[in-house]
């Protein structure tokens, strides 16, 4: 700004100066002009009015630098010369002004020297007796005499540039002042140039709109933000070039950071080869997805690209955690294998027997023996195959009819059905405890008491006692089976409650059973909404106690 | 300009990472391969080392090309002569991966009571590397010091071996050949730990400007 206008003041002060300079020069030039020559008509005169009174003698005794005297005779020989020697000079007859005067009495002309730096004036007068006396001065031409203020007029010039250089800075700085003031986040409030109203009208709307922008963007950010902390699944953004644009709370705990990580290499994070090859496939296919486990626990990870107008825009990962997922197929593995183990063995007994019999090799005396094996494996595959639609029944978590049970008395129907089991086993039996009404599915209930005694019978040792007590607490109701068997060793105590787990793989044949029992005790206990607590020592005792909450 | 060393800076960056992960995964299935006796997890190794060669090679050309189109200065210069000696150190465990492979390859399967110590060995060797790489990712000084100390447990373990290995020769439980692959690996664990405080060397040599040596 300073030096547009710089240039401005300068351009006019240097025009105005050299109009003003032309047209000084031309008026003054003239007016000297005239001047000189009227003043050299007077000299004539007086010159000649002398010469014609004294004659030569008035013309050699004059001492003149200014003026030059040329005496003609009327043939044009020159009589005399001030500055030079009449002799050598040519005849004047020609000369113009010499001319004129011979004619008209007086002449006059201007004659430019051969360098044009200067101008001669000559005048001439016809003297009485007829020669001519010219006068003549020299000047300078206009030309010369503006090289010769060349100088003055560079001084003025540079003179004018400074002042221009002050008189811009001083410009600039006071028109720009109040721009410079304006209050650009308020634009409507300011009191600058009027000119500028619709400069700040237009901020003050385009101030509106921005706002107006950033709160959407904001809101935008906030629900993206919102959604995508609360998520479980860990989330991380990349653009094009693999750097994190976004990452969840999820995806940092993951990769146990703390810091923000926006920016960086997702490589710094996860540089396993799983990852580096399921980054580069989704570069290729567009989607990858991978298990790994990562902190003890498995997750599933979806690599997928996301592409825009066919531009490769960046990548997502999603992790989640499958642990549970991944356990209940181990769970469901196993189960599977089980079953069929368990319903194999039975009828491979029975087979067996029933072959020996087909070929007539078993005796008739022994025929009874085996016809008794068969149906005793029957039994017990009639068995298995109850506890397994039971449990599926607890597994579809289908509604049952509920009604007040009361738990002692149906703790002591549990006992009388065992009794010949316990007996078998040398056992004593024992029911203690309130009368406690709970509401519930009493053939649940029975389930419960059933495999929980008839454990304690199976696993105590001869001279053993099985007690079973119940008691109303606040706020529960408290059963408990207390055996003095051989106990369960504590790594164990955890996994008791699968499906056909055996704390001693080769007791199963000895003990019977289906190794379903405490896996619907379980069930049982979770479908009334209660909890099992287990105590046990080995080779002293165990004692489960279940307690279902009563408020629920 | 700048904008585009930047990206170049992080490029390399990245591929460093990547031939950091490239030894880990080697040294690591080397020594599974070695506990397992898993001759074909050996064989394999051969490929690891290969690409950690041909990594080497390309992140090489690559600080080549920074230096000269871009003749960096100060900090950047550090970075990109750190790479330069963090890869040859790399590339030396990629190799020293590879000659415990062959080992294995060349015992057949055949595995060795008391294997228990160089086990235990071999893991802290895998630990020194993998914290020696993630020093460099995420420019932990604390991290590359503990490398450089973690050194002298698995300098320490060498001489464990040794002698365990003397005494296996002297009650003439294995027999000669074995014993002294038994010795080179053992020795091929400790030189991989050396390149790895080697590394983690360079590593605060590229934030500190500090190198050991000077």
């Amino acid at each position: 700004m300073t030096s547009k206008i710089f240039k401005s003041i300068l351009s006019v002060a240097i025009a105005v100066l050299l109009a003003s300079l032309v047209v000084i020069t031309g008026m003054l030039y003239q007016y000297f002009g005239t001047m000189q020559e009227s003043q050299l008509k007077d000299e004539l005169s007086l010159a000649a009015s002398a010469t014609e009174q004294l004659g030569q003698s008035y013309l050699s005794q004059l001492d003149s630098d200014r003026y030059r005297l040329t005496w003609v005779d009327a043939d044009g020989t020159v009589i005399f010369d001030t500055h030079a020697d009449s002799a050598t000079m040519d005849n004047h007859e020609n000369r113009e002004e010499i001319r004129e005067a011979l004619l008209t009495g007086t002449g006059s002309s201007v004659r430019q020297s051969s360098t044009l730096t200067e101008q001669t004036i000559y005048e001439a007068v016809r003297l009485e007796d007829g020669s001519v006396l010219r006068i003549s001065v020299s000047r300078a031409t206009a030309f010369v005499l503006v090289i010769c203020m060349f100088q003055p007029i560079l001084m003025v010039l540079f003179f004018a540039a400074g002042l221009s250089a002050w008189l811009a800075r001083r410009m600039a700085k006071r028109v720009v002042e109040p721009l410079n003031n304006l209050n650009l986040d308020q634009p409507m409030e300011n009191e600058a140039y009027e000119e500028l109203s619709p400069l700040l009208h237009r901020i003050h709307t385009q101030h509106i709109e921005i706002e107006q922008q950033m709160q959407e963007l904001q809101h935008k950010r906030d629900e993206f933000d919102q959604i995508t902390d609360n998520m479980k699944e860990a989330l991380v953004l990349l653009d094009h070039s693999g750097r994190i644009l976004s990452i969840n709370p999820a995806a940092k705990n993951l990769y146990e950071i703390a810091s923000v990580t926006i920016g960086e290499d997702f490589l710094t994070l996860e540089r396993k080869q799983f990852m580096r090859e399921a980054l580069e496939q989704a570069k290729v296919q567009g989607h990858a997805e991978f298990r790994a486990q990562k902190n003890g626990r498995d997750y599933q990870f979806d690599v997928n690209r996301i592409d825009s107008d066919g531009n490769t825009r960046g990548m997502v990962i999603l992790a989640y955690d499958i642990t549970e997922q991944v356990n209940a197929e181990k769970h469901r593995q196993a189960f599977t294998a089980n079953v069929s183990h368990e319903l194999k063995t039975p009828l491979q007994a029975i087979i067996g027997s029933a072959e020996l019999m087909e070929n007539g090799i078993v005796k008739t005396d022994d025929l009874p023996r085996f016809v008794g094996h068969i149906r005793k494996e029957a039994s017990r595959l009639l068995y298995l195959i109850d506890d397994i639609i039971r449990l599926s029944q607890l597994d579809e978590g289908a509604e049952m009819d509920q009604e007040d049970v009361p738990l002692k008395q149906l703790a002591e129907d549990v006992c009388e059905n065992l009794t010949d089991a316990a007996k078998l086993k040398d056992v004593t039996l024992e029911v203690t405890g309130e009368d406690v009404v709970m509401r519930g599915v009493r053939r649940l209930l029975y389930e419960i008491l059933y495999n929980l005694c008839d454990n304690a019978i199976k696993y105590n040792r001869a001279g053993g006692s099985v007690t079973v007590s119940v008691s109303q607490r606040t706020n529960e109701i408290c059963v408990s089976v207390k055996d003095t068997g051989i106990g369960i060793p504590s790594e164990h105590q955890d996994k008791i409650f699968e499906r056909f787990y055996r704390v001693d793989k080769s007791h199963s044949k000895q003990s019977g059973g289906t190794g379903l029992g405490l896996s619907i005790v379980k069930h049982a206990v979770q479908y009334h909404h209660g909890k099992i607590v287990l105590a046990s020592q080995v080779n002293v005792g165990t004692t489960i106690t279940v307690l279902f909450d009563t408020t629920a | 300009m700048r904008n585009r060393f930047d990206e170049q800076l992080f490029e390399l960056n990245r591929e460093i990472i990547e031939m950091g992960a490239l030894c880990e995964e080697a040294i690591s299935n080397a020594v599974k391969a070695l506990v397992t006796g898993d001759v074909i997890l050996a064989g394999s190794i051969k490929e690891k080392d290969n690409a950690i060669d041909q990594k080497e090679r390309d992140i090489e050309n690559r600080c080549m090309k920074l230096l000269l189109h871009q003749q960096p200065v100060a900090r950047d210069l550090r970075t990109i002569s750190a790479a330069m000696k963090l890869i040859t150190d790399m590339e030396r465990i990629g190799d020293q991966a590879d000659d415990i492979a062959e080992i294995v390859v060349f015992l057949d399967g055949h595995i060795v009571d008391n294997m228990e110590l160089i086990e235990e060995m071999a893991q802290e060797t895998i630990k020194m590397v993998t914290n020696s790489v993630d020093a460099f990712v995420i420019k932990d000084i604390a991290l590359a010091q503990q490398v450089i100390e973690q050194d002298d447990i698995v300098d320490d373990y060498f001489l464990r071996v040794k002698r365990g290995i003397i005494s296996l020769i002297t009650d003439q439980a294995v027999n000669g050949e074995v014993a002294l692959d038994l010795l080179m690996i053992s020795k091929y664990f400790e030189r991989i730990g050396d390149h790895a405080t080697n590394i983690a060397e360079w590593v605060i040599y590229s934030i500190t400007g500090m190198h050991k040596g000077a």
